[in-house]
């Protein structure tokens, strides 16, 4: 076969110079595969949801159409969005080498994910002060366990957030920083995405 | 396109041979099928094995052949480069496909003869008489056997008359079982809250075992039930006996039978008046949420002579 | 919201209580002496020596996949002889509980295990083998061969490398405690649904179980994101995609599986959890529950589970095959298509588990179908493998004949799997121990494999073989033991016995039992000549050469056995598919690097034991439901990882000259040779 040739003149055995691989891209690729997972952690909640979203599985309690509003979804929606544009700008005063610009764009996101999960508690709590807690039906313990396992993977994105606050001006903008503000990024975009998948899921195709 | 089963019967052939030289097969209960969806299922395992031997047995004989042939000692032809065939690599894709093709004909086919809701067997030469339904409630670890024409029901043993068809509903109480009779009736899931169904056909008559083939927690090694093929007469004389029992079975009496009960040695019990819509209410409860839990300290006595011991969970 | 529980429970020390120690079992208080005896052994040896300090920051805190490898083997066999004693123990009870007057002891009715203990019995053998031994082993070769085999120095992350392991463990640690402590989930590895429901589990075991498996698998999928960033970014210049070892092309196919199937494993456990501590619905069969989607999504899973078991073993044999018959492996091409078509299909098949659930014929004969399709690519493998057998020349070594005897074994396996796979013949042998017989000859030519890649590649990493003579008494008494068992398991099959069963109702099952018993015997034997493999290999120790074979093909052959700490001293260059074969027909193959350059290497680390042993504290803390200890674990965990996204350790650097003093006196450089302190380097050094 042609991948097999004879030795010449310029073959190599050893490659001295050979710097191992490029760290930044390994760990690029690392934390989408990452994030691959994650995302297929989301499918199974999906799977679980869409088969338990019925009459049957709501077992005599409300189905979605009794309990979701899509219009308070909707401010949610906002304020995901307006955390990851807020995360975004940090990324571009990243670009410049800004410190300031960078943490402030965090602390907008920080905020607005506050206002995203506090939207979220009053809405479960809501739910179960009512007496549609996760125990009552199929159908309200995989709502319940979508929306919370989402608004957690939220929380450790603040939390993450509240490290990097604290990194920037400790350690500087070194690679480790540089690479973690990064696939922060990721992070955050992909928790927006899935908000937006749960919200046209459960939401609005649930409403109607 | 319909396969022609026949045509193969030739090939069927050499397992059978294989099972059946020189040693008596009568505990191999799967080789000896009774009914006509047993018939099938075995006429499947004949051919699938003859199939796949065909390819199968050379692969292996050749293998063993080239160990000895090119073990290095023999100083045999030795090719270093050889690693690369267009015409063999054609080939080792393409005959397993033809194989797996033809399965695939055969799985199709004998699926839909023994599918346990329509057997398409059944359908080819119809009884003149309209199937016996009978409900088949599984407890922790029990056989509920309910006859809603007949109104009687029986524990742990099924009564059916011979040449005849029989049509099951199943559920279960509390976790999942399955049904099964070796030789005459094929497997189907027992699920609780839900409903499945059985269809065979029956042989001439004889007494049978059935049991649950699915793990049903520390009774199921004692889950089996009689099953006694009988002649019309004697069905119906069954019947009246189990008729003229003084327990009725309401559903009330039903959800204490359906406590966690190990019935060593399947000893039958029988009701009279079996309430007609038990099967639904059972269904409908499971779904509503009713449970029979099992404790911990029922599990550790089970076929145990610790703390008290088996007593109290036996009849 | 916390769902009431039965009996005792208190806020120091949650379920637990004296009575969850099972001291009046004259079988677990053995075990426990035995065990005991083995720790204090081991420890006292360790303190005796003044060995403690060595094994902290040679092992524990390692980084280096050679020796995280090795502690996967060495987790996965003990696992495995665990495992094994479970399978001795059904076995027996089996063949002493037959029909109803068979006498009982131990405080059983019949045999000595009531089914509370029985069935304790087989779902620890399933969970353990399956996910605690056959899974490290696998994942402890391919964490030492590949990176030797792509040419790379370390992991890409060698950091959760070593968190992956000690998860792993972890999961491993709780599955041993459960010996000891509480009791081990009863509805099979499977975790049978609703039967590990509250009602019908009350008890901790399910939550072991539960617990366990959740742990190893996060750690199982770290490294499958571990390999195959490896793979894929750290392969040795001149390696393009067409010169990857075949062995690399498994690793990366069945690592693709981990990643994709190991989170839906996940969140069924995870709602399993929602349903047993916080009282919801997803799985109960009322208040609209849905027990068939347990089903589905464990076998979503748990199918894709298989082949990540098989597909590395494939790989072995594409490995070694070639070596022993001195031939390049026949049909490369095509034996990568077809490993990434066994994959691709393995995701399409899982309800071929459940046949009987009353699906109709549409979605009974779909899945029959999509089954059956497997064996085409699996065909494949085998003729190419027959096909490089022929005309090659053939030496029978240990390694050799594991793999050889693998190709039957699979050969039963595979017949018998096609048989299963059609619905018809399924609803006769569905949950028959026909079925146990099928997947054993599949798992135990994983064993077969595993074996052929200890053996085959101990020598690298030591520096000295293991010992042929005992290890071919070893492969024939095992090989021997498992025809016998396996095929007396196949007859039972076609008579009719259910799996799971403590008690056997029908006694013409007899002969075949014992027969069965006979075998288990012949295990024993096998184990014998394992140890006796260990001890005559460790006593002689004969040194080896790079090559210890002297046909060996691939990469990781070419630098010195034992393997220094930094693989190469110089990255190979890549010129064929078979390298050191090329090398060796153009006699290249002694060639050394000229001249060496500095080397870059990790710092050791203990963060990742630290955070493997709180989330044992966090597991065994959910599990008896000790909120506090619980609680207390997850927040020390998430402040160990934040602490060390602080660290500003950039690794150290070996000069050329210690590099140079390195390779000519190799034993300063071997896995068990101990390192000088290396000074970290600094920031301006590193730039
Ligand atoms: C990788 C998977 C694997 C492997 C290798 C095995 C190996 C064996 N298993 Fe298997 N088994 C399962 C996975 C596996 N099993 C699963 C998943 C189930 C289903 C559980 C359920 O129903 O839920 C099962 C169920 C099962 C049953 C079914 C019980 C029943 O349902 O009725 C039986 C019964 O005989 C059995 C027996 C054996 C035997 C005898 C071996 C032998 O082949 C073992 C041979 C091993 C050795 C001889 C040990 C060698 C060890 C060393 C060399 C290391 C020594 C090291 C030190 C001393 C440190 N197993
Ligand atoms: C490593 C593990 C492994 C592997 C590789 C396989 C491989 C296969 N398995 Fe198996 N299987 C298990 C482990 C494995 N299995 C386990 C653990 C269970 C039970 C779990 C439990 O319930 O506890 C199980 C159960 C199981 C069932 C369900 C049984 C039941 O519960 O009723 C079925 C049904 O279809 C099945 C089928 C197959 C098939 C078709 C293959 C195929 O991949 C086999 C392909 C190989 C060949 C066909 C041979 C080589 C091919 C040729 C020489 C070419 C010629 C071939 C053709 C023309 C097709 N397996
Ligand atoms: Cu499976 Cu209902
Ligand atoms: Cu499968």
């Amino acid at each position: 076969m042609a991948t097999q040739a004879a030795p010449g003149a310029g073959t190599r055995l050893f490659h001295p110079h050979f710097e191992g691989h490029d760290q930044i891209s390994a760990r690029t690729l690392g934390f989408w595969l990452y994030m691959l997972s994650d995302a297929l952690l989301f499918t199974g909640l999906f799977l679980a949801y869409a088969v338990l979203n019925n009459p049957m599985g709501a077992a005599g309690g409300p189905i979605a159409t009794q309990i979701v509003n899509p219009v308070e979804g909707m401010w949610q929606t906002y304020a995901v969005l307006g955390s990851v544009a807020a995360y975004s700008l940090a990324t571009v005063a990243l670009k410049k080498g800004s410190m300031v610009g960078v943490m402030a764009g965090i602390v907008i996101s920080i905020l607005l994910a506050l206002v995203f999960l506090g939207y979220e508690v009053h809405d479960l709590m809501g739910l179960m002060a009512q007496g549609h807690g996760p125990d009552s039906s199929g159908f309200l313990s995989a709502f319940f366990v979508l929306i919370a396992t989402h608004g957690l993977h939220m929380v450790f994105g603040i939390l993450w957030m509240i490290v990097m606050l604290v990194q920037i001006p400790t350690l500087g903008f070194s690679p480790n920083v540089v690479a973690r503000l990064l696939n922060l990024r990721m992070f955050w975009q992909f928790q927006a995405t899935v908000w937006v998948l749960v919200y046209v899921y459960v939401y609005m195709i649930g409403a109607f | 396109m319909r396969l022609k089963l026949s045509a193969l019967k030739p090939l069927a052939t050499l397992p059978a041979l294989l099972a059946l030289a020189g040693c008596d097969t009568g505990n191999y209960r799967l080789f000896h099928p009774l009914t006509a969806v047993a018939k099938v299922q075995w006429w499947a395992t004949l051919f699938e094995a003859g199939i796949m031997s065909l390819i199968i047995v050379p692969t292996a004989i050749l293998i063993a052949w080239f160990i000895w042939r090119y073990r290095k000692s023999a100083n045999a032809k030795y090719d270093p480069a050889w690693s690369h065939s267009l015409v063999l690599e054609v080939l080792v894709w393409g005959v397993p496909l033809v194989i797996v093709a033809i399965c695939s004909l055969i799985s199709i086919r004998t699926t839909l003869d023994v599918e346990p809701y329509a057997p398409a067997v059944l359908a080819k030469n119809p009884a003149d008489t309209a199937p016996l339904d009978i409900d088949v409630i599984a407890t922790d670890w029990q056989w509920l056997f309910i006859y809603p024409q007949q109104h009687v029901a029986a524990i742990d043993e099924l009564v059916v008359p011979e040449n005849s068809v029989v049509h099951l509903r199943l559920t279960s109480t509390a976790v999942v079982n399955d049904f099964f009779i070796p030789q005459i009736a094929p497997m189907i899931d027992v699920m609780p809250g839900m409903r499945t169904e059985d269809t065979f056909d029956t042989p001439d008559p004889g007494s049978y075992t059935g049991f649950s083939a699915d793990f049903s927690g520390a009774g199921f090694s004692w889950m089996q039930f009689h099953t006694h093929i009988v002649t019309p007469a004697g069905f119906g004389a069954w019947v009246a006996q189990a008729a003229a029992s003084p327990v009725q079975l309401s559903y009330q009496e039903f959800t204490k039978l359906a406590q966690p009960t190990v019935n060593e040695g399947n000893k039958p019990s029988y009701f009279s008046n079996a309430a007609s819509n038990l099967f639904d209410n059972v269904v409908t409860a499971a779904q509503a949420g009713v449970v029979y839990p099992v404790p911990d300290n029922v599990t550790k006595q089970v076929a145990s002579l610790e703390d008290g011991g088996t007593a109290a969970t036996t009849k | 919201m916390q769902v009431a529980i039965q009996g005792p429970w208190s806020p120091l020390l949650g379920r637990l209580t004296l009575s969850a120690i099972p001291y009046t079992n004259p079988i677990l208080v053995g075990t426990f002496a035995v065990a005991a005896l083995i720790a204090l052994v081991v420890a006292g040896a360790v303190l005796y020596y003044k060995k403690l300090g060595y094994l902290w920051r040679e092992w524990l805190t390692t980084v280096d996949h050679k020796k995280i490898g090795v502690m996967y083997i060495i987790v996965g066999l003990v696992m495995f002889f665990r495992a094994f004693v479970d399978g001795l123990m059904m076995r027996t009870q089996q063949a002493m509980a037959i029909g109803p007057h068979s006498p009982g002891v131990l405080g059983a009715q019949h045999g000595y295990l009531p089914p509370f203990h029985f069935d304790q019995v087989y779902s620890a053998h399933g969970t353990i083998m399956i996910l605690f031994a056959a899974t490290p082993l696998l994942t402890g070769l391919t964490n030492v061969v590949v990176p030797l085999q792509i040419g790379a120095r370390d992991m890409a992350f060698p950091y959760m490398n070593a968190l992956s392991l000690w998860l792993t463990t972890a999961g491993a640690i709780l599955v041993m405690l459960s010996l000891f402590v509480g009791d081990f989930s009863s509805a099979g590895w499977v975790g049978l649904i609703p039967l590990t429901e509250l009602p019908y589990s009350p008890g901790v075991g399910v939550d072991y179980w539960m617990w366990a498996i959740q742990i190893s698998s996060i750690g199982t999928t770290l490294n499958a994101i571990n390999m195959i960033v490896t793979i894929i970014k750290m392969r040795a210049p001149g390696m393009g995609w067409f010169r990857v070892p075949v062995f690399t092309w498994t690793t990366l196919s069945t690592n693709i599986i981990g990643l994709t199937a190991f989170p839906i494993l996940g969140v069924v456990l995870a709602l399993l959890g929602a349903d047993r501590y916080l009282g919801t619905h997803f799985f109960t069969a009322g208040n609209g529950g849905n027990l068939m989607l347990y089903t589905n999504m464990f076998w979503i899973w748990g199918h894709p589970e298989v082949y990540f078991l098989v597909l590395p073993a494939f790989g072995i044999f594409s490995e070694i095959i070639p070596t022993f018959s001195e031939k390049p492996l026949f049909g490369y091409t095509t034996m990568v298509a077809a490993t990434f078509a066994i994959a691709g299909i393995s995701w399409a098949v899982w309800l071929h588990h459940f046949f009987t659930m009353g699906a109709g014929a549409d979605v009974n004969g779909f899945f029959s179908i999509a089954t059956m399709l497997v064996g085409i690519p699996t065909g494949v493998k085998v003729f190419n493998w027959m096909f490089t057998l022929y005309r090659g020349r053939l030496t029978f070594t240990t390694p050799m004949l594991w793999a050889l005897a693998g190709l039957f074994l699979l050969l039963v396996g595979g017949i018998t799997g096609m048989m299963l796979a059609i619905p018809a013949i399924n609803y006769t042998v569905h949950n028959s121990v026909f079925v146990i017989a099928h997947f054993h000859c599949m798992v135990l030519l994983v064993a077969a494999a595993i074996f052929a890649g200890v053996v085959y590649w101990f020598p690298k990493v030591f520096g000295f073989q293991l010992d042929e003579k005992n290890g071919l008494m070893f492969f024939w008494s095992f090989i021997t033991a498992t025809a016998i068992v396996f095929t007396a398991m196949f007859a039972l099959g076609f008579q009719g016995e259910t799996r799971r069963l403590d008690y056997i109702f029908n006694p013409a099952w007899r002969p075949m039992l014992w027969t069965e018993e006979a075998g288990m015997m012949l295990y024993l034997v096998s184990i014998f000549y394992f140890l006796r493999m260990l001890y005559v290999s460790l006593r002689d120790r004969v040194p080896v050469a790079s090559d210890p074979w002297g046909t060996a093909r691939t990469l990781e052959f070419l630098t010195h056995s034992p393997v220094p700490f930094y693989n190469f001293a110089v990255t190979p260059q890549v010129n064929a598919r078979d390298e050191l074969a090329w090398r060796r027909e153009h006699g290249l193959d002694k060639a050394q690097p000229e001249a060496f350059e500095p080397i870059h290497m990790p710092s050791n680390t203990g963060v990742p034991i630290i955070i493997g042993m709180l989330s044992l504290t966090l597991g065994f803390g959910l599990i008896w439901r000790i909120w506090w200890m619980a609680g207390f674990s997850l927040l020390a965990i998430i402040i160990a990882v934040i602490i060390r996204s602080f660290d500003k350790n950039l690794g150290y650097e070996l000069k050329p000259e210690e590099v140079a003093a390195m390779e000519r006196n190799l034993a300063t450089a071997s896995i068990i040779a101990e390192q000088p302190a290396r000074t970290p380097l600094t920031e301006a050094e590193a730039h």
